[in-house]
């Protein structure tokens, strides 16, 4: 058997014992994410291919690659949405196959659509997810981020009435209401203008800032390399570099997944 | 338990609250179910040619085509600005969201049979008050178990582009049973008297919970971010 395949299925072996491990709390692993050999397939095309990597609390790592890299099916699969086809994903030291409604409550979705029922206020969009995450006083929850998000004065007017700026503010809120630990953001500056981008790109370092953990999907690659301390780039669902950020440059990157 | 009920009802109070202000849905049901009485009360010269209690056929009609409309107007909602996927990240059972769609489709189908069951009423002279207590119960059972599997199926093409004719396709036939079996009842009821209590009101009770549980059960599978 060749050495490569030896190595891979041994670390498939040890991460399903450490996560077994870690589910009956006899080990305690401070990682935040632990992917270990995940492959993803749809209609057998592979989208992901062995991708592992751990991230720490208050990390704030970047996913780059061309469109069909398979960044938003990796966050997906993170945020537990959709499952591996193989190897593992642990959440906060759990299976998160095993526990997915549980570490639901623990991760917080912005992508490049709002997920937000335009009909509603922005008040009303608020409560209506913390009542289902059961947060405690969910008005005063909905006031205080609406409040920090700087669109308290407009917090009884409709979602669908507001510009896209507008709408990716009440957006993250939404994202934070139940404080999660993980932020899972896929393009949140999809569609914004620079004043906008400029907005939610200081929110997230913030939210960084307050130990929080951010993955970020971004098509900007110079921005993004700015915004996080670690980059990871993908090509053709494989982990082409995993690397801190500020020893990357953006033009290397744009040759690598340019090229077939 | 009583976290389930309280997101259950967070979720119907949303439904009806983007309802009552786009009101999208229910406009259009109510005027679709009207138009298929009124084009088929004209078309089958109705007062003259048939008998009153045949309007619970024709009733069946405007229902299932309103249904159809119902269903997917309420799923499309989830699907706007990717909704759905914050909806799934919530800590809530996915059969709990079934139940609170299924609550809300239930309140629209009560709304159109409210208004279109008069106009069936008016079109083919048929008397209600023969047996009322039998229509509600037929019709009641047999709204449920159709939304029940117009729930499920409009969640499973929601993502889907064909969705209209697919939805249509896919429901027709397994309610087909249903509709049969109701108007068999309403029929024998309001023609000969018949009592309602038979094996057929079993066969509309069997239905409700079959299609009822199968689909809690397997909301979740069907259900794609």
């Amino acid at each position: 058997m060749p050495r490569k395949s030896v190595q891979l299925q041994l670390k498939v072996v040890m991460s399903a014992v450490a996560n077994k491990l870690r589910d009956l709390s006899l080990v305690d692993n401070a990682a935040v994410v632990e992917l270990a050999a995940l492959s993803k397939s749809i209609d057998d095309r592979p989208i992901l291919q062995n991708i592992s990597f751990s991230l720490q609390p208050g990390e704030y790592l970047s996913l780059l690659g061309a469109n069909g890299a398979g960044k938003s099916t990796l966050l997906k699969m993170l945020a537990t949405l959709i499952p591996p086809s193989s190897g593992s994903i642990s959440l906060f030291g759990q299976n998160a196959s095993a526990n997915s409604a549980n570490l639901r409550a623990r991760i917080g979705l912005i992508g490049h659509q709002p997920m937000l029922y335009g009909e509603l206020t922005a008040q009303e969009n608020l409560i209506f997810f913390a009542k289902l995450y059961g947060v405690a006083n969910p008005s005063a929850k909905a006031t205080e981020l609406l409040q920090k998000v700087g669109l308290g004065h407009r917090a009884k007017d409709r979602v669908k009435g507001f510009s896209r700026g507008m709408t990716q503010r009440v957006a993250i809120a939404r994202a934070l209401l139940h404080d999660p630990e993980l932020i899972l953001a896929d393009e949140p500056f999809a569609g914004l203008d620079e004043g906008s981008s400029r907005i939610v790109e200081n929110m997230l370092s913030e939210l960084n800032q307050q130990g929080r953990t951010i993955i970020l999907v971004n098509h900007a690659i110079e921005r993004t390399l700015q915004l996080s301390k670690r980059t990871i780039v993908l090509k053709s669902g494989q982990i082409l570099a995993d690397e801190p950020s500020s020893r990357l440059s953006a033009s290397r990157i744009i040759e690598e997944i340019s090229q077939p | 338990m009583t976290g389930s009920l309280a997101q259950l009802r967070t979720l119907v109070e949303k439904d009806l609250r983007i309802e009552a202000r786009s009101r999208q849905t229910l406009g259009l049901i109510i005027v679709l179910g009207i138009l298929i009485i009124v084009v088929l009360g004209l078309g089958l010269g109705a007062q003259n040619n048939i008998p009153g209690y045949y309007a619970t056929a024709v009733l069946w009609v405007a229902y299932l085509f309103a249904g159809v409309l119902c269903f997917e107007k309420t799923m499309a909602v989830e699907r706007v600005d990717g909704v759905l996927s914050a909806l799934l990240m919530a800590p809530i059972d996915r059969g709990v969201i079934y139940l609170a769609k299924l609550l809300s489709n239930l309140a629209l189908m009560l709304a159109v049979a409210l208004v279109v069951t008069p106009a069936g009423m008016l079109f083919f002279g048929f008397d209600l008050s023969a047996a009322p207590g039998a229509f509600v119960t037929v019709i009641g059972l047999s709204l449920i178990g159709f939304a029940a599997v117009g729930t499920l199926f409009s969640a499973l093409v929601s993502s889907s582009r064909l969705q209209g004719g697919l939805l249509a396709m896919m429901i027709f036939p397994i309610t087909l049973p249903l509709v049969i079996t109701s108007t068999q009842l309403l029929i024998g009821a309001f023609r000969d008297g018949t009592p309602i209590v038979s094996t057929g009101l079993g066969v509309l009770a069997a239905f409700d919970v079959i299609f009822l549980t199968t689909s809690w059960l397997v909301f979740e599978w069907v259900l794609e971010p």
